[in-house]
């Protein structure tokens, strides 16, 4: 993969903006008492870079979010879970967005689902137990809204015409 | 390179939809039809391996695991953490468990807590 100096740009950009958009994030109260209830905002950024730069640049941008992310929290811990939930979120939004069928809410639907498929899967690695298993239909369920919600979001951002020009 | 998805959602977004929860479904039933089995009792689980079993009774215990404490407290009918030190407060939230194959999760402690029939568990605990 090589970058021009736009697309450098562009991506740390990108990165900076996931970064704080899980910040702010995690500033406001989760929406429901359930452990990795999240609106997922930084997959909004997921989704806008694989489809406005391709899936390698997305890649490049969640590698650094979760990374630093993990780093700026001091909490080695939590890598596990945002690393298994955005692999997972990002390879199934590749496949979907190959499938071309399906409009934005689907692929984030796709997404949001998966993210949480994949972190209670790091959930069951660090624990050792099936346990958490328990709680992957209600966060599956809360995923459907919040993955529609991101999806609209990223939606109108890759309508926009002058994010469509910077990404071209 | 660029392939941008429509921004209308169409009939195979409602199939997305549908998989996730049929997902959801699927998961939930495994635990809806986990057979009970004989008396409840709760078992203690750190990083998956045992360390305390005790009979639904009244009972206050605490544990610690990972650096972090818990503090639990049983009756004749439930279990549930009364009071955890982590950040995220995630088990305490989770109130009271009473059914056979219902789990309290601890994760920065990495500790589970389950209510189990004195048979077989609902569930297997795996290596890590």
């Amino acid at each position: 993969m090589r970058f021009t100096t736009k697309q450098l740009t562009l991506c740390a950009l990108l990165a900076a903006l996931a970064l704080a958009l899980s910040y702010v994030e995690g500033m406001f109260p989760a929406p429901l008492p359930l452990p990795g209830v999240k609106l997922g905002l930084a997959n909004i950024v997921t989704l806008f870079a694989l489809c406005a730069l391709g899936a390698p640049y997305a890649l490049a941008i969640l590698l650094v979010r979760v990374l630093l992310g993990a780093m700026f929290a001091g909490n080695a811990s939590a890598l596990l879970y945002s690393l298994l939930g955005g692999l997972a979120a990002l390879g199934v939004m590749a496949l979907l967005v190959r499938a071309k069928r399906l409009s934005v809410y689907g692929v984030s639907i796709g997404g949001a689902a998966a993210h949480q498929c994949g972190q209670v899967a790091a959930a069951i690695v660090t624990l050792g137990s099936l346990a958490p298993l328990a709680y992957l239909p209600a966060l599956l369920v809360v995923s459907v809204f919040t993955g529609a919600l991101t999806g609209f979001v990223t939606g109108m951002l890759l309508g926009n015409r002058f994010l469509k020009n910077v990404a071209e | 390179m660029n392939r941008f998805p429509e921004q209308k959602p169409n009939r195979y977004d409602a199939l997305v939809i549908l998989v996730v929860l049929a997902l959801a479904l699927l998961c939930a039933a495994r635990f809806w039809l986990a057979p009970t089995d004989g008396a409840a009792e709760v078992v203690v689980r750190a990083d998956g391996a045992e360390i305390d079993r005790l009979p639904l009774a009244d009972a206050e215990r605490t544990y610690q695991n990972n650096g972090y404490t818990l503090r639990i407290a049983v009756t004749a009918e439930s279990v549930r953490v009364t009071q955890a030190d982590c950040p995220t407060q995630d088990c305490v939230h989770t109130g009271r468990i009473s059914r056979q194959g219902q789990s309290i999760v601890c994760l920065p402690a990495r500790i589970v807590i389950t209510v189990e029939g004195t048979g077989a568990a609902p569930y297997d605990a795996i290596a890590g």
